[in-house]
């Protein structure tokens, strides 16, 4: 091997120049054998292997590479999220992305166009595995043909995701085989195809980079939950179109299905309405800090076509301010109130403050404006998010108009009476919602999402929320019971645990935070109503500079909760979270570390 | 979905007035509407006040515009204002001084900004002691002035007229009297006083200093009176400004952690230059440790070899040379620290084959728990002199690489007296371990000529309580304290008169507050120390002893925030160091009396933004609105 003759000519030289200055130094040069290979060890996972005996029969169970050890090495190889059933061979070959050809004659008509998108994206993560470059070429054909059952394109809760795929390959060619429901099935396959592929390179400063797949490889594959999530705030911060394509990817790589787009609150105003272009000439932070709807549009297709559905959230009627405050200069009264209050305390959750004015029937009208361009934006059926989250009643019980509505509507000023102004607003928000998705051809009434708040509570819920119409998104801490008793209540939900699953805590207040081990540690309830989970990146103290590293591995540790729900824990699960994060790594995404370099390179001894 | 708590709330009290008191001379003589006047670059919206919405949003970006007012700037909406002014330039020209650190001598700028371009800047050394430090003020003008030219092209401005006008030239007349030798050493006198005036179309900077390093602090002031106005594409520079400064304490150091992670060439010279930015002096490099040894010296190329994580995670000697260079110019210390005899790992397991004995025992053995803090374990061989040659090979090459021979770090924590009993059960592991000190400093004499540094540093440890610690040698040891401020032993090496660095763990430790890596427990420190935290430590302060009769005054030297890098990789250094070291290093800069104030929010956030600009990742303060609208998130 070139690799060994060249390491052995350096140590020559270095240890001639030891020798010369010290007597005590050994009297022969010594010759060192480069002492990073890796062995795949059964039941442990790789290791570096301290001294690979020259010459010695190269088992198969050597490998050059980490990364190609560990996505051979182990029952699920490098697989993030692991799939229900898979057997993989330990033998690899060689492949080249020249020579990767997708079969799409078992697919309908209708799938193919976006079969080919989502071909393309798996072809680039192979390129990528070779920083963009794989460099040995081998004329192996591979062939993957991609079997479509239904011609269904919709992204929902309902949308079957599980898929079938089989490698088998022999000197002269490689066959793939994926059968899935729906295209975003197939999508799932691809992405685990890509999962099976590896490179070869060393990190020796010499470019050589080849690819090798699982020479054999047979899975079944599905979610035990249909909604997971990753929320990102890009209000409190902006965070920059192409910061979001690339959590989409790492998504897409995890399988995550959802991207909750928070992104408006009462700090900033980032995304654009055509209709009422207010929201961000006076609630962005710059003019390069927007949304624009070409973009949000191109963000929709781009998660569609990794399998991820946007959820945008417009928050109401709290964490509403900047972006609404122009009601007076128009003659339209206030939109919102409290908004910038100086004395924030009492007023909002934190500066700046800001609640819609349900006092004022243009704020309804303007809201409907804004939810006419959502409703174009989102992918059909639509699944919104309307907030509802920390309503400060002492906000509304500070403005005089409010207070003038309750009396004409009989609410008293009680805290019932607020609940009964907050309710009414969520009743209006969904009627004009509904109205909206009508008007474009949306028959079916769709659900809508709303955060868990003092008007979701067990004793007030079915009054004001009715169970067919939202999904409750709990965020309440892990010891809570809320969550329970809405599944109890037949109310559909998902899971945001904040003190496990808020990735802002542990940077403020007493706030704590998870390492990935606890993320993945936390299990949902097993009930049809329970839809899933979601992770969420708030951004107040984060921005474009670290969210990779502040999101990621962490989140793909709640993926495999979600997708997989395994019995074991994190220490079955690290030397692939390891394979994982090399492999975010190579497309692009800056995921922390895990542990030490050495734990990383050496399984189970850091336990 | 969040309680605010006290995260922005710990200085909920401050008073904004007390910034008035730190600016002196024309400070205050602004009001707003005198702010407004001096400006050089305003332009009228022409039809702002009752246009259609649409044609607003079609034509014209959404922009604020910002007044002083009351010495605070306040966010408008552009159209509501006579003026378009930038934030930046509203805080420049508003109440704060926005230098980080803060200087510790008198301090006057005027409220007025120029219009200049970085390749108005010149260099004039008036004055210098020796053709290198002529040389070095040279070289350290022009990365001044690449990082003038690197905000200039975050603007667009390449290439591009700018409608200010024509940009005043900037003359910098320097003269250094005092040292010939370009290093930061002990003794090296960091003050520099630094004029700007305007002097026909000509601004002329006399900056006066009595060390090279000191000169540099001053171009790293002068370049904080510069900055980028995004609304008027150009860069602005305060039109006058006196300057009078030296720092509180002699070492200001960073700790950043090689070994448990590697961290590429690059990161570490972004490092220095944010290290720079802040007028920190001291770059501790943890290189080796158990997990890995990274360095390839030549003197013991073995080690490397065996410990290195991979043949591309090795630094050259080289690549060690370009870091130095590069932190010789920003007026920083190199200090490489090869800990010993604990943290080692499989870089010293070669021995036996090369004929010289064991050189380490309990490398890697299981159950580590039982020999070591963390995994892999490691300890050198105390009994074997060839331990000792080769730690005198890697001194000297190590002093030979950084030039640091005044100041030298042992290493020395975190001893396992378990490790060394199993082979040495006829001596008390506590001698062997003082007698392994011993003999490294002598192999550290020989290694440097035959003279021991003024100053050799030791982790605190078991070594650094009673009655081990009078056994070490005052006139040439030091401690770097890392235990909790709050530990009696911290204090006591401290009262018994050893020179000290600090780096205390409760809050100078950055890599706390991220649980444990090996489990879902807590982890050996916790909750992540805030940048108000690192800020508003001051021990000296609070627990110095009175000056009675018999008690030695504490001799701190100055501090280091350490990071320790067992759970972070190159992608998320910045965000992790910056802002948090910055804000140490004000601490130990000027150690000003107040906490983290509004006034220290405000300075602090322009810092940063000063570190991005250098492509520094630094992670944000808070949300953007807060920047925007500074006195309301306080």
């Amino acid at each position: 091997m070139e690799f060994g003759r060249r390491w052995a000519l350096v140590v020559l030289g270095l240890s001639c120049s030891v020798s010369c200055h010290d007597t005590t130094a050994p009297p022969a040069p010594i010759v060192y054998e480069p002492s990073w290979t890796y062995k795949c060890v059964p039941d442990e996972g790789c290791h570096r292997s301290a001294h690979p005996q020259p010459g010695a029969n190269s088992s198969s169970l050597i490998f050059p590479s980490l990364d190609l050890c560990r996505t051979v090495c182990g029952r699920f190889g490098g697989l993030w999220p692991r799939p229900v059933t898979a057997a993989l061979s330990t033998q690899t070959v060689r492949i080249h992305p020249n020579f990767l050809r997708f079969d799409l004659s078992n697919a309908p008509v209708e799938t193919r166009d976006i079969l080919v998108e989502m071909t393309h994206v798996a072809t680039q993560n192979l390129i990528d595995e070779c920083d963009g470059n794989v460099s040995v070429v081998v004329e192996t054909p591979v062939v993957v043909y991609i079997t479509v059952k239904t011609t269904n394109l919709n992204l929902t809760l309902d949308t079957l995701e599980q898929y079938r795929l089989d490698v088998q390959s022999k000197e002269s060619n490689a066959v793939i085989h994926i059968v899935a429901e729906t295209v975003y099935g197939a999508r799932h396959a691809l992405e685990t195809f890509t999962q099976l592929v590896s490179s070869d390179k060393l990190d020796d400063g010499e470019y050589r980079c080849g690819l090798r797949l699982v020479a054999g490889a047979k899975i079944w594959d599905q979610p035990v939950y249909k909604y997971r999530g990753f929320l990102l705030d890009t209000s409190r911060n902006f965070i920059p179109m192409d910061d979001i394509k690339r959590m989409l990817d790492a998504m897409a790589t995890v399988k995550m299905n959802v991207f909750h787009w928070h992104a408006t609150d009462s700090h900033s105003f980032p995304l654009e309405s055509k209709r009422v272009p207010q929201f961000t000439r006076y609630g962005a932070y710059s003019a390069y800090e927007i949304y624009s709807a070409e973009e949000i549009r191109e963000l929709i297709h781009y998660a569609r076509v990794r399998g991820i559905r946007v959820v945008i959230e417009i928050d109401s009627p709290a964490h509403a301010g900047n972006g609404w405050q122009w009601g007076q200069e128009f003659g339209y009264g206030d939109l919102a109130v409290c908004v910038n209050a100086r004395q924030w305390r009492g007023l909002c959750i934190q500066p700046p403050c800001g609640q819609l004015n349900p006092a004022n029937p243009t704020m309804y009208r303007v809201l409907r404006d804004l939810y006419k361009d959502i409703a174009e934006y989102l992918p059909k059926p639509a699944l919104f998010h309307m907030g509802g989250d920390e309503v400060f009643l002492g906000c509304w019980n500070s403005s005089e108009q409010i207070l003038t509505y309750m009396e004409s509507r009989n609410y008293d000023t009680s805290v019932d009476g607020f609940i009964k102004l907050w309710s009414e607003f969520h009743e209006k928000a969904l009627n004009m919602w509904d109205e909206e998705l009508t008007a474009l051809g949306q028959e079916e009434k769709q659900p809508v999402m709303l955060w868990s708040s003092e008007l979701t509570q067990a004793h007030r819920i079915q009054k004001h929320l009715s169970k067919d119409r939202y999904i409750i998104e709990v965020w309440e801490p892990i010891n809570s019971p809320l969550l329970v008793q809405l599944i109890r209540l037949g109310y559909k939900v998902v899971s945001v645990p904040k003190d496990i699953w808020y990735l802002d805590h542990g940077f403020w207040g007493q706030t704590k935070y998870s390492n990935w081990r606890r993320m993945y540690a936390h299990t949902l309830p097993r009930d049809p109503h329970m839809l899933g989970g979601e992770v969420a990146a708030w951004s107040e103290y984060v921005d474009s500079q670290g969210l990779d590293t502040r999101v990621w591995p962490r989140t793909a540790a709640v993926a495999e909760r979600l997708w997989a729900d395994p019995n074991s824990g994190a220490i079955a699960a690290e030397s692939r979270l390891q394979r994982l994060r090399a492999r975010l790594g190579s497309r692009g995404i800056r995921a922390d570390v895990l542990s030490p370099q050495w734990c990383a390179q050496h399984d189970q001894h850091c336990v | 979905m969040k309680s605010w708590g006290e995260a922005l709330g710990r200085s909920a009290g401050a008073q904004f007035s007390r910034v008035g008191r730190l600016r002196r001379a024309l400070l205050l003589l602004a009001a707003a509407a005198c702010t407004a006047a001096a400006l050089l670059y305003w332009r009228q919206q022409a039809d702002s006040a009752h246009r259609p919405l649409h044609s607003l949003y079609a034509n014209v970006a959404p922009q604020w515009s910002w007044i002083c007012r009351n010495d605070r700037c306040e966010r408008f909406l552009a159209t509501e204002t006579p003026v378009l002014q930038s934030l930046p330039t509203c805080n420049m020209l508003c109440a704060s001084t926005q230098l980080w650190p803060q200087p510790t001598g008198p301090v006057s700028l005027a409220t007025a900004a120029a219009h200049v371009s970085a390749h108005g800047f010149s260099l004039q050394v008036v004055a210098s002691p020796s053709r290198e430090i002529k040389d070095h003020l040279a070289d350290a003008f022009n990365l001044m002035v690449e990082d003038l030219k690197a905000l200039e092209r975050n603007a667009g401005l390449d290439g591009r007229r700018s409608s200010s006008g024509t940009p005043r030239d900037v003359v910098v007349r320097v003269n250094v009297n005092g040292t010939a030798d370009p290093r930061m050493r002990q003794d090296t006198d960091e003050t520099y006083k630094l004029t700007l005036r305007p002097v026909a179309h000509t601004l002329v900077v006399d900056l006066a200093a009595r060390s090279f390093v000191g000169a540099r602090h001053g171009f790293e002031t002068l370049s904080q009176l510069v900055w980028l106005d995004p609304y008027a594409a150009s860069l602005l520079i305060l039109e006058a400004a006196t300057v009078e400064d030296g720092p509180r304490f002699r070492y200001r150091g960073l700790l950043l952690d090689t070994a448990r992670n590697f961290f590429p060439v690059s990161d570490i010279l972004r490092t220095i230059d944010a290290m720079g930015a802040c007028k920190l002096n001291t770059f501790h490099w943890h290189v080796s440790d158990s997990q890995s040894f990274p360095l390839r010296l030549n003197s013991a190329p073995q080690l490397a070899q065996h410990g290195a994580y991979g043949p591309g995670a090795v630094y050259t000697t080289d690549d060690v040379r370009t870091v130095v260079r590069r932190a010789r110019l920003r007026g920083i210390r190199v200090l490489i620290e090869v800990d010993a005899p604990a943290h080692v790992g499989r870089a010293w397991t070669w021995g036996p084959v090369a004929g010289l004995g064991h050189l380490a025992h309990c490398v890697e053995v299981e159950p580590w728990s039982t020999y070591c803090g963390e995994p892999p374990c490691g300890q050198l061989n105390p009994r074997n002199p060839n331990v000792y040659a080769i730690l005198e090979r890697v001194y000297a090459e190590i002093i030979q690489l950084t030039g640091v021979d005044d100041i030298f770090h042992l290493g020395g924590d975190e001893v396992s007296e378990r490790c060394w009993a199993q082979h040495f059960n006829d001596t008390d592991p506590m001698e062997l371990w003082f007698d392994f000190t011993k003999r490294a400093m002598r192999a550290l004499e020989r290694a440097n000529g035959g003279k021991l540094p003024e100053l050799t540093l030791l982790w605190s440890s078991r070594l650094t309580h009673t009655p081990y610690l009078e056994r070490l040698d005052k006139k040439h040891f030091g401690v770097q304290i890392w235990g909790s401020s709050r530990w009696p032993e911290s204090r006591a090496v401290l009262d018994a008169g050893y020179r000290s660095i600090l780096s205390h763990v409760d809050a100078w430790y950055l890599d706390c507050g991220f649980g444990s890596w090996r489990d879902s427990s807590d982890g050996h420190c916790g909750p992540y120390r805030s940048w108000q935290q690192i800020y508003e430590h001051r021990p000296w302060i609070e627990e110095m002893p009175g000056l009675t009769a018999g008690v030695e005054p504490w001799r701190i030297d100055g501090g280091a925030a350490c990071q320790w890098t067992e759970q972070l990789g190159s992608g998320g250094l910045d965000a992790r160091v910056w802002p948090r070291t910055a804000a140490l290093a004000e601490r130990l800069w000027s150690d000003r009396s107040e906490g983290a104030t509004a006034d220290v929010y405000l300075r602090l956030d322009t810092q940063r933004t000063r570190l991005l600009a250098k492509g520094i990742h630094a992670a944000p303060l808070w949300p953007r609105w807060c920047s925007h609208n500074p006195h309301a998130c306080l």
